[in-house]
């Protein structure tokens, strides 16, 4: 009886260790939990907040938000179907530039920080896949219901940020029908003009 | 023999115009009598906004497809889109669903990506974007203030 039952348990002990860890390190929901955190940190640290510190807390934000989006994979996205067109430089060059727009876009949103919360409000995953929904509350109590599309990479257990859709707006089709319609009137080159102009611009009002 | 001519003239005239009527209702009610062309494919949303059966799907505003049904699957949405064989979908497609006009009725339209690879038929289109509820929005901006 106590063999068996000490037996049951250790076979319970296993499972429980052996299945349950691995599993919880590689839910997207932790990974984005924890570049959440990383970032909200460098927000919050009052050692960061003087003007002479910014471009330090810029730099901190920015390598924070990199190491969990799939910048190249979020570029070709919003191209669609010119990103095959483009040639190996011309993909090389691109995917910086539009990695600097969207930093750029939100980056006063985040240092803009003023105690808004953070709810976790589950995720949905198949396949390489998956969706993590997360409530962005405001200190006026409303919500901002923002999902991230994340992919699973090849090799490892990091899940990566392709897409974000905030009030069900998703980015990469905002910058895909914007990108399309620039490419029919004119050309790749004058949307890469345009970018650059913009990204220099925002770079002197920031 | 002249009175059996004007029964056969008018059996006739009926007999055409029951075929007219029926015609004409399949037309209207975009009813297909030998079942749908095309395959179809799916997709999941949180909302569809009172989209219709039968709704058109659009890409760059030409009507490309139709809904095929809608059906609630664990809380969401599965909505079933027809589309013709010539037209085919990358895997990251968005279909997001939009209204014409401001308060015009619904319709699924698809932007079209770049990979190489095609969503088969009876695959999901894995990037969906709901209809935007302008009511919810602006009751959020109306009533969020307190």
């Amino acid at each position: 009886m106590s063999v068996a039952y000490l037996f049951r348990s250790l076979v319970s002990l296993l499972l429980v260790v052996g299945v349950s860890v691995p599993v919880l390190a590689e839910e997207p929901t932790e990974q984005i939990k924890q570049t959440t955190d990383k970032i909200l940190s460098v927000v919050k640290d009052p050692a960061l907040k003087s003007p002479s510190k910014a471009q330090e807390r810029k730099k901190l934000i920015r390598k924070a938000v990199g190491e969990r989006f799939d910048w190249e994979e979020m570029a070709r996205r919003s191209l669609g179907k010119y990103w095959a067109q483009r040639t190996a430089e011309e993909k090389k060059e691109f995917v910086p530039l539009f990695s600097e727009l969207v930093e750029r876009t939100y980056m006063s949103k985040v240092e803009d920080y003023s105690g808004e919360k953070v709810r976790y409000d589950g995720e949905t995953k198949e396949g390489g896949y998956a969706v993590v929904k997360v409530d962005i509350i405001t200190q006026k109590n409303k919500d901002i219901p923002v999902h991230y599309r994340l992919k699973k990479e090849k090799e490892g257990n990091e899940w990566l940020v392709y897409d974000v859709s905030i009030e069900g707006v998703s980015l990469v089709n905002n910058y895909r029908t914007q990108f399309n319609s620039i490419i029919l009137q004119s050309s790749y080159e004058n949307l890469v003009k345009r970018l650059k102009a913009k990204v220099a611009l925002e770079g002197v009002t920031s | 023999m002249r009175k059996f001519d004007l029964e056969l003239g008018v059996g006739l005239f009926i007999i055409a115009g029951i075929v007219c009527l029926g015609y004409l209702s399949i037309k209207l009610g975009k009813m297909e009598i030998v079942g749908e062309r095309g395959y179809e494919i799916y997709g999941l949303f949180s909302n569809t906004g009172g989209l219709n059966n039968g709704a058109s799907v659009e890409i760059a505003g030409v009507n490309v497809g139709r809904v095929r049904s809608i059906t609630l699957d664990n809380y969401q949405a599965r909505v079933i889109l027809n589309l013709p064989w010539s037209v085919k979908v990358q895997e990251d497609a968005i279909a997001s669903i939009k209204t014409k006009g401001l308060i015009g009725e619904k319709y699924i339209e698809i932007t079209p990506g770049g990979s190489e690879k095609i969503i088969k038929p009876g695959g999901r289109i894995r990037e969906t974007q709901p209809a935007i509820d302008l009511e919810e929005l602006i009751s959020k901006y109306v009533f969020g203030k307190i």
